[in-house]
């Protein structure tokens, strides 16, 4: 099992900061280096904020060894368009990338995202008023986050695939090309689209790289461009990196008025799902998650600050009406079914501690008298987030209660008490001697 | 063989704060023991609102989810002042609960119904004055009987 974010050799020290930052429990440190479990990783990126022996990365291609291999096609997360000031419109962009012989795919793109916001309009249509509200599967962080943690929840994931997916593929359909396509993105959970997507068997994108490396990139080369390029592509899309952009989108193509919901960040994100759990959001059509602060542009992965970027991107002028010549040519591709997601999204749950009921309970009450002996300040010295993650490690065989610094100083205690009591005591030998005197 | 794995939790009344605790404690239990995610969905319904109950109208109590290989039960005991009329209670919608709690969000008259909903089994003991004591028993072997 991979995850989108991977582990620079020689680089973690040890220092225990990660651990406390991840909402899943998923880093352990042990014999002084950060493990991920990977069953548990939802890849959200927070462990990369906190590491600061830069010692957790994004899991990205070689993007100079990409670029070697002659011209790349790039579909890029909406994100990378507001990263820079001086390239400041997409028809800029555009044109600073061809001048690196680099392809955008902003067009595709463009359709893509609108046809992602009409399928998920359908299906809030279609959908009985008790499967309400459905939830937005952009956000890769958030759909691992349901897998593992809300799994009751999965039947009202949208089914639709992720427009930078679709997007791709409606490219390729285009030209039948077969060539690499690069996914650009702004933080560690759309790493996996490419390497390990859910909802379908393979990614059409065969690499990933950062928006900050691309970006730098970029901006190190500073092309000149003079405004000439290319006909103006439609940007409804780029709303989609600014927390709510969905919603507004979705809402854009739906005959009835929806009542949307839009939160950002890992917190907002935990406490709205366990709200909608308790089925407290009726009223409700359609919840947008999104795991970093202010939406996408909060991700890891970018180079631009958050805040400018929410600047720049409110900024821009968006057309919310959609043409009747776009409608037709929308629902065209709609018929084909090229939006939606291939399989259905299964449940990640954490392996249970035993096979049977009956074995797990048993090692349920193992690990609750082992977790009663333990000092239940989650200090995190032994490498594991919490007191009860060590009982549980134990249980599972991943660890020793001695690897808490407070039973090893307790048992230290204990041995030399032990040696005292021990030293106190003579050979009998030197007993009769002693006495015969 | 003792194949039994008790939970114990005491609940403050009118904690709104700390209210939900027990519950989520139950069901992160109930997913380390492997237990199907539906049936887990329903029990965690069940012990919410159960621990509501009380929080807003009990003054406090005992939340206590008990599992074997075949069951899990859920049992909710206070010295509270007890229901009066239970048939009522159980109607959708009504509920005693002050305007207070309601501006917090709670009391919509739902608690009750929704342990219903979710329960294969539902016994109610209660006597004005006294206190009640619910228990709710959801059985593993039937997960798919029921959804929502």
């Amino acid at each position: 099992m991979e995850t989108g974010v991977k582990i620079v050799e020689g680089s973690c020290k040890g220092c225990v900061n990660c651990i406390k930052s991840c909402p899943t429990e998923a880093l352990r440190v042990i014999e002084g280096k950060v493990n991920i479990l990977p069953e548990l990783c939802i890849d959200c990126g927070e462990c990369l904020r906190t590491c600061r022996e830069k010692a957790l990365a994004l899991d990205e291609d070689d993007w100079d060894l990409l670029k070697s291999h002659g011209p790349v096609t790039l579909m890029a997360d909406p994100t990378f368009c507001a990263q820079f000031s001086h390239y400041w419109s997409l028809p800029l962009i555009r044109e600073a990338l061809a001048s690196l012989e680099m392809q955008d795919l902003f067009d595709q793109a463009s359709v893509a995202f609108d046809l992602a916001a009409l399928a998920t309009a359908n299906q809030l249509q279609e959908a009985s008023r008790e499967s309400l509200p459905l939830i937005s599967i952009y956000c890769p962080a958030v759909v691992r986050l349901i897998q593992v943690r809300f799994p009751e929840l999965l039947h009202r994931l949208v089914k639709t695939e992720t427009p930078l997916e679709t997007g791709t593929l409606l490219w390729r359909r285009e030209n039948e090309s077969k060539s690499g396509v690069v996914l650009v993105t702004p933080c560690s959970a759309k790493v996996m689209l490419v390497r390990g997507p859910v909802g379908r068997t393979r990614s059409t994108m065969d690499h990933v790289v950062s928006v900050k490396r691309l970006a730098r990139d970029l901006l190190a080369a500073g092309p000149k461009v003079e405004g000439k390029s290319a006909a103006p592509v439609g940007s409804r899309w780029l709303a989609w990196a600014l927390r709510g952009g969905e919603s507004r989108h979705v809402r854009a193509f739906s005959e009835r008025k929806l009542t949307t919901m839009a939160v950002s960040g890992l917190r907002n994100t935990i406490d709205l799902l366990q709200d909608l759990e308790l089925g407290r959001l009726k009223g409700v059509d359609f919840v947008e998650c999104r795991v970093c602060d202010l939406g996408c542009i909060g991700g890891i992965g970018n180079a631009e600050s958050r805040f400018l970027s929410e600047l720049r991107l409110s900024r821009q002028p968006i057309e919310w009406k959609v043409s009747a010549k776009e409608h037709a040519a929308l629902q065209e591709l709609y018929e084909t079914g090229i939006w939606k997601l291939e399989q259905p999204i299964q449940p990640r749950p954490r392996p249970s501690l035993a096979d049977t009921l009956d074995e797990a309970m048993k090692k349920l009450k193992e690990m609750q008298a082992l977790y009663a002996e333990l000092p239940h300040i989650d200090c995190g010295a032994c490498g594991r987030p919490s007191c009860r993650a060590l009982a549980e490690d134990v249980v599972r065989g991943e660890g020793e209660l001695t690897d808490c610094v407070f039973k090893l100083r307790e048992r230290i205690s204990l041995l030399g008490e032990e040696i005292t009591l021990l030293s106190g005591k003579l050979p009998h030998a030197f007993h009769e001697r002693k006495h015969g005197k | 063989m003792d194949s039994r794995y008790e939970v114990e939790f005491p609940v403050r009344g009118d904690d709104f704060l700390a209210a939900g605790e027990a519950s989520n404690q139950i069901k992160e239990t109930l997913v380390m023991l492997g237990v199907p995610s539906a049936i887990s969905r329903r029990a965690s319904v069940i012990t919410y609102e159960a621990e509501m109950n009380l929080v807003i109208h009990a003054g406090g109590g005992i939340l206590r989810a008990i599992i074997t290989p075949e069951r899990l039960t859920i049992v909710a005991t206070d010295l509270g002042p007890g229901i009066p009329d239970l048939a009522l209670a159980m109607k959708e919608g009504f509920s005693t609960a002050s305007d207070r709690v309601r501006e917090m969000g709670f009391g919509a008259g739902m608690g009750l119904p929704n342990i219903k909903r979710n329960a294969d089994v539902l016994e109610i003991d209660t006597e004005v004055g006294r206190g009640t004591t619910l228990t709710a028993t959801v059985f593993f072997g039937r997960q798919d009987a029921r959804e929502g």
